[in-house]
């Protein structure tokens, strides 16, 4: 890929979704855009970077930054720490709330196997200290295309042969003629889907017990890295917590979060862990 | 060493299985059919049997079902990987003993994300 070319879309990935993308790992940006490129019909990235700049046609524009952005992601990626979710942090959020009613956000929760996840642990293995609680999964991506995969529910051979059990698939998935497995409607009714880039305020989202940002921070630029953090912890309720991926922090980047005593990976409002870990 | 059976009739998909099965450090045994495997484990249980569901001589489903009469035959987590992949079918593997079922085709990545939801890795 030539270096303007490289330069353009690496630029564009920044602003529109936050992304860092090395040169190293232009390859990426080839992978990630070739379906747009072979829609529109560009035989190059050039070709699709000169339509960009020409056009000037900001919906084209954010469509491509949001697919530059890694669409990684498999059913039960870290079990223990969705087990944790609902197991631990959910039953002690419950005890805490006077409206029975809990809200679980997956923050860049790509084509919704994070969310499934979780809503096929509330339907096999609710504790009993759940029981009769109203639990809502949100799940949030800045890709459309992304959302409405994960909205209608139908994941292909691959997809469902990643993280999850023959004896899940068979329970919560039915196989369709076109060889595809779709969620079952016990699944689809826990869980909403909105398209949301992180970058942008998310109060019109609401505020959630449990905020899962998992593997989104880290492939982001430091600046796009503060910025998300900063506007998912304000959606954060009292007493609520974030959970990151392995490996992600947010050291450094604000000072308004400081980790979970007892949950490894989570965070929780800055003065609050001793509180957290007392009540544990 | 854990030790692995792969039962399958084309040397081919024994070989790319040998392959992953291996890198996940596994023994790697090999047989083309039902009667052939269990002949195998009449000799020697595995600890785990890949198992391909059409073969001649015996198929998987009739082997599975032997090998779980047989004494030790409870031992070996098995495997199902097949072409036959409607939930029909794979209830019926599962009823008849099998642990996992892998939907031909497959990968790397999902013969060890199978392997590793029954403890195998």
């Amino acid at each position: 890929m030539q270096e303007e070319v490289f330069n353009e879309l690496a630029e564009l990935a920044l602003k529109g979704s936050g992304q860092a993308i090395p040169k190293s790992k232009s390859y990426l940006i080839e992978a990630r855009l070739a379906a747009i490129a072979r829609r529109e019909g560009f035989g190059t990235m050039a070709d699709l970077v000169h339509c960009l700049k020409s056009r000037a046609n900001p919906v084209f524009a954010a469509e491509v930054a949001s697919a530059l952005v890694s669409k990684d992601t498999c059913f039960f990626r870290d079990r223990d720490a969705l087990k944790r979710v609902v197991d631990d942090i959910l039953p002690k959020r419950l005890k805490a709330s006077n409206t029975g009613r809990l809200k679980v956000w997956c923050a860049g929760g790509s084509t919704g196997q994070e969310a499934y996840s979780l809503a096929i642990l509330l339907e096999d293995e609710l504790p009993a200290s759940l029981r009769g609680a109203k639990i809502d999964i949100l799940s949030t991506d800045i890709c459309k295309v992304s959302t409405e995969t994960a909205r209608v529910a139908r994941y292909g051979h691959y997809e469902v042969q990643k993280g999850l059990s023959i004896h899940r698939l068979v329970k919560h998935f039915t196989r369709l003629e076109t060889g595809q497995w779709e969620a079952s409607e016990a699944l689809r009714s826990r869980v909403s889907f909105r398209q949301h880039n992180l970058l942008e305020r998310a109060d019109g989202l609401g505020n959630f017990d449990v905020i899962l940002c998992r593997n989104v921070l880290s492939g982001m630029a430091r600046a796009s890295r503060t910025k998300v953090i900063e506007s998912v912890s304000k959606q954060m309720m009292p007493g609520g917590m974030i959970l990151l991926g392995g490996g992600e922090s947010v050291i450094g980047l604000t000072d308004k979060l400081e980790p979970a005593r007892h949950f490894r990976g989570g965070w929780v409002a800055a003065g609050t862990a001793n509180a957290e870990a007392s009540a544990a | 060493m854990k030790t692995c059976l792969i039962v399958d009739d084309s040397r081919v998909v024994r070989k790319v299985a040998a392959r992953i099965v291996r890198d996940l450090k596994f023994d790697v045994l090999e047989a083309g059919d039902g009667a052939d495997a269990m002949r195998q484990c009449r000799q020697k249980m595995p600890d785990a049997i890949l198992l391909d569901w059409n073969m001649p001589v015996m198929n998987g489903l009739d082997f599975l079902r032997a090998l779980r009469r047989e004494e030790g035959g409870k031992h070996p987590l098995v495997v199902f990987c097949s072409i036959e992949n409607d939930a029909e079918h794979i209830n019926e593997a599962l009823s008849s003993g099998a642990d996992e079922f892998i939907m031909k085709p497959f990968d790397a990545d999902i013969l060890e994300s199978k392997f590793a939801e029954v403890g195998l890795v």
